[in-house]
């Protein structure tokens, strides 16, 4: 019986003392924000989506080469001038692992990483993203806050 | 003998049997996939049989078809509460293959990642451990909160925030951006602070002691046989720990005290986490006022070709002891590799731990040796 008082009493001290940290913390600023009204800004180095500035591109294909999951294709053909000029560049975004590697590695800073995160869809296909088209992430909805 | 003939004749007064019971894989407190089976006398449990491969995804098979830059994402998946020391623990083997240096900003750098991310590993653990003891959401999402301050960090210098592929073989992926030094300051402050809350909220509440004290008692010979390595080794009294032992890049430069724990019981194991928080803070501190100057970067397009022969290295991760074997035939891909992940140990101790205890000890042990599945499965 006495074991059982002196258990409640030490509990409810300590129950207490646990209450008076979260009480602080009430009255402390808040950290989350309310996301689909109020987005954060990403940060300079963000990794969001795969993107492509074709007019740099100069076809060497490091980046094919060095993803570790194989999800960028490219096919260039010569010109006449003896320049090598992207054909077709697509990208895989259901293997991409968004490691960054890519942009690490491109020579020109043709291929870069955009600010997009959210990047659901219900179908499968609009994952596989044709880079050369410049129209291609009209339609995910823009991270940037407005 | 008479003993036995009262315990027969209880039997056919109330038929007692023992019962098969599968936790898992789908159970919010087996952190992961992970299927525990559970011989059960009541709530006594008599035995339990880890059931592990739910997550398994042939990282070493995979390894073998990867040039060894194109890995390093892939260690990031391992133990994926801690990435950075993964990428840390494959890139210094890599470099020990290829016997190349790395610049001394680099390696400051390195280690200043390494140990934040371990601070961020371990607020899940003692908040995921508060969690499993029924402490519901508070003290998990106060883990959250501070942990998300550190993301913020990483999300700076790296672009990601939870598989950061940042450490390279022969560096890192990018330096830190100006007026960073300041940002992880005013974090050792603050997380100084959070650190006291802890303490208030948890260490000494009387529910929690009640609850982890004296549970899971992990005796020395034990430890060692079962080779636990880490925080759950630490608690268990015995002082091992690779940045002191062997210590590597410059772990040997900044002073700091290995956190030990009296009994290896599940109170201790929370207890060693949160003082190596304090113990990294420290580190931090110290690695970021004397960060030297310098270019940390490396390229990443080269294609390395380490000469023939093999190579193991060990890292302390916020689990235990991270070893990489790579044995190289010469080409730009390893012949082989093997992960020692730390997490596989501690939970093979647990069928030790849990014998002869209630079943809801079974949680709270489990949530003590903080395991990842990432990593035991690999
Ligand atoms: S981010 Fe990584 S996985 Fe994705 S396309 Fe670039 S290299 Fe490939
Ligand atoms: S690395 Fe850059 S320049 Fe080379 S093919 Fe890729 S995007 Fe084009």
């Amino acid at each position: 019986m006495i074991n059982l008082i002196k258990n409640f009493i030490t509990g409810s001290i300590s129950l207490l003392k646990g209450l008076l940290v979260t009480l602080k913390n009430i009255f402390a600023p808040t950290t989350t924000i309310q996301y689909p009204t109020q987005k954060l800004k990403m940060t300079e180095r963000y990794r969001g989506l795969v993107d492509l500035r074709r007019d740099k591109c100069i076809s060497c294909l490091q980046c094919v080469k060095i993803c570790p999951t194989a999800c960028l294709a490219l096919t260039s053909k010569l010109t006449e001038e003896k320049k090598k000029a992207l054909e077709s560049f697509t990208y895989n975004m259901e293997l991409c692992c968004f490691c960054g590697l890519c942009q690490q590695v491109c020579p020109t800073s043709a291929i870069y990483m955009n600010k997009i995160y959210e990047v659901t869809t219900y179908d499968r296909k609009k994952l596989y993203i044709n880079l050369l088209d410049p129209e291609k992430y009209v339609a995910w909805t823009s991270a940037v806050p407005k | 003998m008479e003993d036995s003939l009262s315990a027969q004749s209880m039997k056919k007064d109330i038929y007692t049997e023992e019962f098969l019971i599968n936790m898992g894989p789908q159970h919010p407190s087996t952190h992961g996939v992970l299927s525990l089976e559970c011989r059960l006398d009541g709530e006594i449990v008599m035995d339990c049989t880890p059931h592990l491969g739910y997550l398994h995804r042939s990282m070493e098979k995979i390894a073998e078809n990867r040039t060894y830059t194109q890995f390093i994402p892939f260690t990031d998946r391992l133990d994926y509460v801690a990435s950075i020391n993964n990428n840390l623990g494959y890139c210094m083997t890599v470099e020990k293959l290829l016997k190349m240096e790395v610049p001394e900003r680099a390696q400051y750098i390195r280690v200043i990642m390494a140990e934040l991310n371990r601070i961020a590993s371990h607020l899940i653990g003692i908040g995921a451990f508060a969690q499993d003891l029924g402490a519901f959401a508070t003290p998990l999402f106060y883990g959250f909160r501070d942990r998300e301050k550190i993301l913020e960090i990483f999300d700076e210098i790296c672009g990601n925030r939870l598989t950061y592929n940042y450490i390279r073989i022969g560096g890192v992926q990018s330096d830190f951006p100006e007026g960073l030094d300041k940002k992880i300051n005013e974090f050792i402050k603050y997380m100084k602070l959070k650190i006291d809350d802890y303490d208030q909220l948890l260490t000494n509440n009387a529910i929690l002691l009640a609850r982890s004290k004296n549970i899971g008692c992990l005796s020395k010979e034990v430890a060692i046989n079962y080779s636990i390595t880490g925080p759950n080794l630490r608690a268990s009294g015995i002082r091992r720990d690779i940045r002191k032992d062997a210590p590597y890049l410059v772990y040997d430069r900044f002073e700091f005290d290995v956190p030990l724990g009296a009994n290896g019981d599940a109170w201790d194991r929370y207890k060693v986490r949160v003082e190596e928080i304090r113990q990294s803070l420290r580190i931090v501190e110290q690695a970021i006022h004397a960060l030297p100057p310098g270019n940390p970067t490396s390229k990443a397009n080269r294609i390395h070709k380490p000469q023939a022969g093999e190579v193991y290295v060990r890292t302390e991760n916020p689990r235990g002891e991270l070893g990489f074997y790579i044995v190289s035939d010469g080409s730009a891909t390893p012949y082989r590799l093997k992960i020692r992940g730390p997490s596989f140990s501690n939970l093979a101790v647990l069928p030790e731990l849990v014998k002869g205890l209630k079943i809801a000890d079974i949680i709270c042990i489990l949530g003590s040796l903080d395991i990842v599945l990432g990593e035991i499965d690999r």
